[in-house]
């Protein structure tokens, strides 16, 4: 039997307990990188500065480009197109807002704890209430995935690659990250990939947006135009959903325990979320205002799916435009899928007491892996049943996520406020004020939602139309 | 040899205790397993997680209602 570390060994913080510490994979690898960050905290000045952001960040920009998805990118679009930009960019803008408000949390409560999402919610709460969570966040993350896959299959569609070749690519380069079984390496992949999503931004400057109309767009709020109807709701509650949804929570949290973000961090944790939401923020206007030439030349853009959007815009953005569209479509779906299925995996893990980290080896992760490949394997195959209604399935999976956020808002709310587990580090209440004021947001919007599917009497006499 | 065992990994000494000194004790895989004490929830905040409970469950039953009707 390899020799063990005893605590008295060390100098360090796991010098507390008589017992012997049995030193892992998973933590030489982690404590390898935290080795490094301890170094560029030990240097002055900017570039020490720099090395220590860049060592740090990951988790927050992951997460908030990840949710840039393959439905989020289809809300946005759907958006641009049937409504132009002038409610709508200012709107987006705030979720994106609501949305740093609410991870940020999620930064704090790993750091403080290194215990996931899920765990915490178990192990705090009892099984009961946990087993709620797990379940929502399973259902919502498969339901998710498959639309991602729907937006891989649309966007290499749209070159003409068949849909079974898209899916086997899409699965072979989320299986090849998985294989480096170091988190350090796995994220920087991912985040290479999911820098992509910024494509939209040069193809909404060939679309030449008109910067006066963009400025006066975000300064008046205009109201919406045709007033509030249904098709608007789903439209508005799918753009939150495109921003705030149960399964960044878990993944955050979960990623920022991985990584190995300790209470020092915390500053870095949210520079990370802020440099996210702004990246992610950016690409999805962006998405709106190129979509939105097609509400000015006025064609309907209803029944449009992702690589039918990038057909539509072909005569007003070019052939280069429309391929980066489809370009950027593609890479939604495929950060989406890597971010989702790891958050479902880690959430397993955490629940079912299983080692749940992108640093173990294979051989001894094998659960978490099987539960990585084994989501994305079947919502991938799922993608290829022939005539699967898209559109609005892919919208209604956003509608979902935002009906789902206001119970896990809750827990949210509850671990951070929890002194007991978080020291000094639970919210200010300006933090809970927002919190509150997000799930009373999201729930009004659901119930509005309900109204004007069961009672569109009701909802008329609301205001709606 | 027990799962314990098959995780653990021979290291150096001088490694070993660089590996300790940079992570915090709860950041030790073998420190996860220990658990967290569990809360009670108050009656107010039951009322809420049950309210919103039944809120999702309402709420997709609408969604699936939808998706229903325009399929027709």
């Amino acid at each position: 039997m390899p020799e063990a570390l005893t605590p008295a060994d060390s100098n360090g913080p796991g010098a507390n307990s008589a017992t012997e510490v049995v030193i892992t994979h998973e933590d030489v690898d982690r404590g390898h990188d935290r080795v490094r960050v301890r170094a560029a905290r030990a240097q002055s000045g900017f570039f020490g500065h720099a090395r220590l952001l860049w060592l740090l960040l990951g988790p927050g920009v992951l997460v908030m480009l990840g949710e840039n998805d393959g439905p989020s990118m289809l809300s946005y679009a759907a958006t641009g197109a049937q409504f132009g930009i002038g409610f709508f960019l200012p709107f987006v803008a705030l979720t994106f807002g609501m949305a740093i408000v609410v991870q940020e949390m999620t930064v704090r409560l790993g750091s403080a704890t290194h215990r996931g999402h899920a765990e915490l919610i178990f192990e705090r709460f009892g099984p009961f209430w946990g087993w709620f969570s797990l379940m929502d966040l399973g259902v919502g993350n498969f339901l998710t995935l498959i639309t991602e896959f729907i937006a891989i299959r649309a966007g290499l569609g749209f070159f003409g690659v068949p849909p079974w070749i898209a899916v086997v690519c899409a699965l072979a380069l989320l299986y090849s990250a998985l294989l480096t079984h170091r988190y350090w390496t796995w994220e920087r992949i991912t985040l290479a990939i999911a820098v992509g999503n910024l494509v939209f931004v040069p193809v909404a400057l060939l679309a030449h947006p008109d910067w006066h109309s963009v400025g006066h767009a975000f300064a008046a709020w205009k109201p919406l135009p045709g007033g509030l109807s249904q098709n608007t709701l789903i439209l508005m509650l799918a753009d939150i959903g495109a921003t705030v949804t149960p399964w960044m929570l878990f993944f955050q949290q979960s990623a920022t325990v991985d990584k190995g973000l300790t209470r020092k961090d915390i500053r870095f944790g949210r520079i990370d979320t802020v440099l996210g939401a702004v990246l992610a923020a950016a690409a999805a206007v962006a998405t709106i205002l190129v979509t939105s030439l097609l509400y000015t030349h006025h064609m309907s853009a209803e029944n449009f799916q992702a690589a039918e959007f990038a057909e539509a815009l072909r005569p007003l953005i070019g052939r280069v435009g429309a391929s980066l569209f489809a370009l950027g479509i593609v890479e939604a779906g495929m950060v989406a899928c890597v971010t989702i299925s790891t958050s479902t995996a880690y959430a397993f893990g955490e629940v079912a007491r299983r080692p749940h980290s992108l640093n173990l080896p294979i051989g001894e992760g094998r659960a978490f892996y099987s539960i990585l490949f084994l989501c994305a394997a079947v919502a991938a195959a799922i993608v290829l049943i022939p005539s699967l209604p898209l559109v609005y399935v892919v919208l209604l999976v956003n509608v979902i996520a935002v009906l789902a956020m206001p119970p896990a808002l809750v827990f949210l709310y509850l671990l951070v406020n929890d002194r007991e587990i978080m020291g000094d580090l639970v919210s200010p209440v300006w933090a809970n004020a927002f919190a509150l004021l997000v799930v009373v947001l999201l729930t009004g919007a659901g119930v509005l939602f309900g109204l004007s599917v069961i009672a569109p009497h009701l909802f008329a006499r609301l205001g709606g139309t | 040899m027990t799962a314990k065992e098959k995780r653990e990994i021979v290291l150096a000494q001088a490694e070993r205790d660089l590996i300790l000194a940079s992570l915090e004790r709860d950041q030790l895989a073998a420190f996860k397993k220990h658990d967290i004490p569990r809360r009670r929830l108050k009656g107010p905040e039951l009322l809420v997680l049950w309210s919103l409970r039944i809120y999702l469950l309402f709420m997709l039953a609408v969604v699936v209602y939808q998706v229903l009707h325009v399929a027709k």
